[in-house]
């Protein structure tokens, strides 16, 4: 009786539960995955992008540089040399 | 990642000023041989080429090597680089004949006469555009590097 029982209860328990190997995990690697979202992560939370931070004083710099070299081009000799 | 900080910043200072020389030497070959312009340009090429890349790799250097201590912002430390540069400049361009001093102003290049009124406002100009630069794109390529 108690075989009897037991047999049944192997059968109940394959019937239910999928065989390990057909299951054994994802067919690619994902850790790539994990380590790019990762890296997106830490840039946005660092501010990683070119624009980070811009001012409107900044603005106005960049207007103040291109004026006076549009206004007097004889600086641009001047600007080149120290770049 | 951690690794070499001060070779990665002193790369990350000299990208802007190689960037650059490309077209200083695109202006010289167009001016010179093309144009056949009398100006003497290769003479003042020394600076740019040799000087500038060089200051600005070790002035990122520095600023890694300070920012701890002073948290000084990329930006400003990059202003203060002119400061330094501007006589340095001025000295070798006077000793290579590229920049004169006149009565009225001085003269780049024996083409190029900046009076001395402008003298102040050109300064500041390269002082913002020194701050400018040294914010957006060397701070830029020092986050992306890890360094910041």
């Amino acid at each position: 009786m108690n075989e009897h029982v037991e047999e049944r209860m192997k059968k109940l328990l394959r019937q239910a539960l999928p065989p390990m190997n057909s299951d054994a995990g994802p067919g690619r690697d994902l850790w790539p995955d994990v380590l790019r979202r990762l890296d997106v992560n830490l840039a946005a939370k660092s501010g990683a992008s070119f624009s980070h931070g811009w001012a409107w004083f900044d603005g106005v710099l960049a207007v103040g540089i291109v004026a006076l070299v549009a206004i007097f081009p004889a600086a641009i000799p001047m600007f080149l040399y120290y770049f | 990642m951690n690794s070499h900080p001060y070779l990665r910043a002193y790369l990350a200072g000299i990208f802007v000023p190689t960037l650059v020389l490309p077209i200083l030497l695109t202006v010289f070959i167009v001016v010179r041989i093309v144009l056949k312009a009398p100006v003497p340009i290769e003479q003042g090429l020394i600076f740019p080429m040799a000087v500038v890349p060089l200051l600005f790799g070790l002035w990122n250097m520095l600023w890694l090597c300070s920012h701890k201590r002073t948290h000084l912002p990329i930006g400003v430390h990059g202003a203060i680089l002119p400061l330094l540069m501007a006589p340095t400049g001025a000295l070798v361009a006077t000793c290579l004949g590229v920049l004169e001093f006149g009565p009225a102003g001085v003269v780049w290049f024996h083409a190029c006469a900046v009076p001395y009124a402008l003298i102040a406002p050109c300064f500041l100009a390269v002082l913002a555009g020194y701050y400018l630069v040294w914010k957006y794109i060397v701070g830029f390529l020092n986050r992306v590097l890890g360094i910041a």
